[in-house]
């Protein structure tokens, strides 16, 4: 069996393991699973206005994993992609509605804007780990709830829109990322993910920038050893990264809420992290994780109604998943004789 | 079949399904069902929603179903839609100031769909508004405050100042309502008293409500009103450090500062559904448009703290009393802020 079929292999097995004890936990409530799987289905796929509700729940996911996938491949841990889509979002938020320009014009201005505000959110962990060796899973981390807390403090006190819920003005329809059905509210964000995972994906394989990238992340001696300035790498890696995850702020204020308001997509970077990893940081194979969560997203807003489970549920079915991916990786460690040499095996 | 046949044929076919459904619907009428959606019903006030829907579940037997929002924005229009796209529930109360813009997209989406919207009033006429007379609970908290600092130094805590005072959250009309509310009722029992206001800027700032309280309580100011939210709780905090009184406002916070807090001026979210509830049930249908619950109606009440209560004159209690009646018969009219 190949690599890369034994690792699908083994995230199918991680995935049935984590529904199988999900079922169990709704037995517990007095439902029956079955009725809440087809309830899922049913909201996720139930007819063309669930699915493209299930599209819209898939795209901030889609865009932050392909973030989380450079990070990984590229050996760095960014776990700040949820700070980065908070600065992101409020950056095209403030370009939409404070810098008039001509339709469409406006639109990539604010976008730009946003990837640059990713980006330079994460420079400051990016430079603290290229300079002083710092560990940047905690770094980063850390930087997420500075930028939710500056981000609501920007919106309250300097940007609040007059008599309102805290949020700033909307956009101007310039600014507008257009919706693809009159049905929903699903954008051209989605393609914007989708060729964002396609090019992620063919830089890694096709381009010696991404190929050095990459074997900085898997092997750092070996690449330093071939000449790689490795800290050099690492810092482009993670710029990348945030700059990614501010596009997925971007996407959504400009897609969908056309305003930012405080505290306004909360988990969407987890999300996308965890669709990476279940992808084994394949920006190919995370469009298909990302649509697994976003389904079960978009199916959970339907069970809620539905049926007498909670929610929640799928917050426990997501975690699960977490902890038997988890599991996986070690267990395949141990059998690894040289793990213990490398950061993240991918 | 001629063309004429096959048009008596499909009028038929037609009324019969129509008889079947009329049927169908009539069966479900039999039944209130009543939907709640929000993302606080663990937090004060909407836990006193949640006991106002339980007991009109209890009472009734309605078909109660509750969605929690969670708080990501992304959800809220399918959540919405979702509950309103069967026409299943006759009523839907929503909670929450976040919830609006999907409520009115839905209320636009399914204009069938009868929705409540808990504690506001927005452009809309196609949404049915539960709304707090708060003018009238704090004209009689500001009596309240007035009568107690009137007493003086006779009484625990109070100094011979003869101040009250208020802490706002933001400076917005519906805060001004309250504050003119409660000054109003000082004037009116006590006029001797001054009132002295402050607005904190913010409503989730403990320590700033804390800090404006504490420099009132060092002016001489006896006795503070909080109208801010979180930034309140500061307020209470402060009431305690300072040891002087305070009143809490929205749900019952006589565990905030025990022994310092004087009453709390609440918003019976409970009273205001359970009473929509039982008009729906006993047939008098909920309509759009404003139904304000007030100080006839229970939907706003000052409730003195028991361990206070009992310090109290019962010349004050009668008093206040008075003061009810007058307000709820009319007698006494307070100047709306908004």
């Amino acid at each position: 069996m190949s690599d890369r079929l034994r690792a699908f292999y083994g995230q199918v097995v991680a995935v049935a393991v984590a529904l199988a004890i999900g079922a169990i936990i709704i037995l517990m409530v007095d439902e029956s699973p079955a009725k809440v799987f087809v309830t899922l289905v049913r909201g996720a796929f139930g007819d063309q206005a669930k699915i493209a509700g299930t599209l819209l729940q898939t795209t901030p996911i889609l865009i932050c994993g392909v973030a989380a996938c450079v990070g990984l491949r590229g050996g760095m841990f960014n776990v700040g992609i949820e700070g980065q889509l908070f600065l992101g979002g409020f950056a095209a938020a403030l370009v939409g509605f404070a810098l008039p320009l001509p339709s469409g014009l406006h639109m990539i201005v604010a976008l730009v804007v946003a990837v640059l505000a990713g980006a330079a959110w994460v420079s400051i962990p990016a430079y603290f780990r290229t300079r002083y060796n710092t560990n940047e899973v905690v770094s980063t981390i850390l930087s997420n709830y500075v930028a939710v807390l500056l981000t609501s403090y920007f919106t309250i006190f300097l940007f609040k829109r007059p008599g309102g819920w805290s949020e700033t003005p909307p956009i101007l329809p310039s600014a507008y990322l257009p919706e693809i059905f009159s049905f929903s509210r699903l954008n051209w964000g989605l393609v914007v993910g989708l060729v964002l995972a396609v090019a992620v994906a063919w830089l890694f394989r096709h381009t010696a920038r991404g190929y050095s990238a990459s074997m900085v992340g898997s092997a750092p001696k070996f690449a330093e050893y071939g000449g790689i300035d490795v800290k050099r790498q690492g810092f482009i890696v993670l710029l990348a990264s945030g700059a990614i995850g501010g596009l997925a702020g971007g996407v959504e204020t400009l897609g969908v809420h056309h305003r930012f308001m405080e505290g306004f997509a909360p988990g969407f970077g987890f999300d996308g992290l965890i669709a990476a990893l279940l992808a084994n940081g394949s920006p190919i194979g995370t469009i298909f994780t990302a649509l697994f969560f976003g389904a079960l997203r978009s199916g959970s807003l339907l069970l809620e109604v539905d049926t007498n489970a909670s929610r929640e549920i799928i917050t426990v079915i997501q975690a699960l998943i977490i902890l038997s991916v988890s599991a996986q990786v070690l267990m395949k460690r141990r059998g690894d004789s040289t793990a213990g040499e490398r950061r993240w095996k991918f | 079949m001629g063309n004429g046949m096959r048009n008596l044929f499909k009028k038929y076919v037609v009324a019969g399904a129509m008889l079947a459904a009329s049927i169908g619907t009539a069966g479900a009428q039999d039944k209130v069902s009543v939907a709640a959606i929000s993302g606080y019903f663990a937090q004060g006030f909407g836990v006193s929603i949640v006991n106002g829907l339980n007991r009109a579940k209890d009472e009734f037997g309605i078909d109660l179903k509750l969605v929690d929002t969670g708080n990501r924005a992304l959800d809220y229009e399918e959540q919405f839609a979702n509950l309103a796209k069967d026409g299943q529930y006759d009523l839907i109360f929503v909670m929450g100031w976040e919830l609006v813009d999907a409520l009115q997209k839905a209320s636009e989406a399914y204009p069938n769909q009868r929705f409540v919207f808990i504690d506001g009033v927005l452009d809309s006429d196609k949404i049915v508004y539960a709304n707090f007379a708060e003018e009238q609970g704090s004209f009689v908290a500001g009596a309240l405050a007035g009568l107690i600092e009137n007493q003086g130094s006779s009484f625990d805590k109070i100094s011979d100042g003869k101040a009250i005072g208020f802490v706002g959250g933001r400076d917005i009309p519906v805060i001004r309502n309250f504050l003119g509310g409660y000054e109003q009722g000082a004037k009116y029992a006590a006029p001797e008293v001054k009132v002295n206001s402050v607005f904190a800027g913010t409503f989730d700032d403990p320590a700033k409500g804390s800090e404006l309280a504490l420099a009132l309580y060092g002016q001489g100011t006896d006795i503070v009103y909080n109208v801010a939210g979180p930034t309140g709780e500061g307020v209470m905090q402060a009431s305690a450090a300072a040891d002087k009184y305070s009143i809490g406002v929205d749900v019952d916070m006589c565990g905030s500062a025990p022994g310092n807090v004087l009453a709390s001026m609440l918003k019976r979210g409970d009273i205001a559904v359970y009473t929509l509830i039982k008009d729906e049930v006993e047939g008098r249908k909920v309509t759009p448009g404003t139904r304000t619950f007030d100080l006839a109606s229970g939907g706003v009440e000052v409730k003195v703290c028991d361990d206070i209560a009992a310090n109290i004159p019962s010349e004050i209690t009668a008093k206040l009393d008075e003061i009810k009646k007058e307000i709820v018969d009319g007698k006494i009219e307070i100047t709306k802020a908004k």
